[in-house]
């Protein structure tokens, strides 16, 4: 009786002592093999911005960069016809979750701009900074309607928040 | 319809950050339904990331990140649940999410002596894109975070963004 007793006492400290180191060391975020070779497959990238399935990123090879957008559930980057030029350099994007709306900060003709791309009209629509300024970075509103852009004014980083309609 | 110069935007600034005077702010990122703003601003010189609600410009607290300046990168969930952020301790460079509603910090280490640049959290809290700069090189890696975080996800489900398994 005394063993058994002592044998439970033993099996219950065991439980005290490991559930608490478990919960310490806690679930660990995996990487995504599959996904990750065929990211590596882009070249150099960087400037990833997630939503729903697609992932927006601006990458290449020798220097010659674009932005790309990849369907995560295909394993596949989609066309985005219209939206980029050779003599256009990237700077910051990002895609809603519906995968059809991209804001995207390029240089271009020796000016920075703020543009927004419509997947399914394939069109591609500036947007004036108002008092003038010069974006930078781009954050989409994951549902589409509104965009926040950070913008240099007078030696001032501001950010300005935009309604999509 | 038709795409040319027909939109209007309505837009704003994102308004005072509390500080008093011309500051910095950048880096924004919106909650995916749009009612919370995170951005970088200087405190005490350091770079901390200031999260509002909005349109009210109502500062939440975040006292579990005050330890870990400079912070970069900021990023949203859908319903702002989730805040993922690069931030510092001792010297290297980690990727953090906080939960604001547990109040749990997850930290995320990486392996390797690679630099993390960006990060971006899927408005889901399923994922997380990371940006790592080794050797001069840039690339993207995703990581499942579906161990880890329960999915915060918008109250009405959008076409064409669904959730990835």
């Amino acid at each position: 009786m005394n063993r058994r007793h002592a044998a439970v006492r033993t099996a219950a400290l065991t439980v005290v002592l490991t559930v608490p180191l478990a919960g310490c060391l806690g679930p660990m975020p995996q990487p995504l093999p599959g996904l990750n070779s065929r990211l590596e497959a882009i070249g150099s990238s960087r400037s990833p911005a997630l939503a729903g399935r697609w992932l927006a990123l601006i990458g290449g090879r020798d220097g010659r960069e674009q932005v790309q957008l990849v369907d995560l559930e295909r394993q596949l980057p989609v066309p985005l016809p219209g939206l980029n030029r050779p003599d256009a350099q990237p700077i910051a994007v990002s895609v809603d979750a519906a995968g059809e709306r991209l804001a995207l900060v390029r240089h271009l003709e020796g000016r920075t701009e703020l543009v927004l791309y419509r997947r399914g009209l394939m069109a591609l629509e500036p947007i004036a900074m108002q008092p003038p300024g010069v974006p930078r970075r781009v954050n989409l509103r994951a549902d589409g309607r509104e965009l926040a852009v950070e913008v240099s004014r007078g030696g001032v980083w501001q950010v300005d928040l935009i309604q999509v309609p | 319809m038709p795409a040319c110069g027909s939109w209007s935007w309505g837009r704003r600034s994102a308004g005072p950050s509390g500080l008093g005077g011309p500051t910095n702010r950048e880096d924004p990122a919106l909650s995916g339904n749009g009612r919370y703003l995170a951005s970088l601003v200087e405190r005490g010189g350091r770079r901390t990331v200031l999260l509002q609600e909005q349109p009210s410009g109502r500062e939440l607290p975040l006292p579990e990140l005050r330890r870990f300046q400079p912070h970069r990168s900021p990023s949203l969930s859908w319903n702002g649940r989730y805040l993922a952020l690069l931030v510092q301790q001792g010297g290297r460079h980690l990727a953090v999410i906080q939960d604001r509603a547990t109040g749990r910090l997850h930290r995320l280490p990486l392996g390797g002596d690679r630099e993390l640049e960006r990060l971006s959290l899927a408005p889901d809290g399923r994922r997380l894109a990371l940006e790592l700069v080794s050797q001069g090189r840039s690339r993207l890696e995703l990581l499942d975070l579906t161990p880890l975080l329960e999915p915060d996800l918008p109250a009405t489900p959008l076409s064409g963004g669904g959730p990835l398994r």
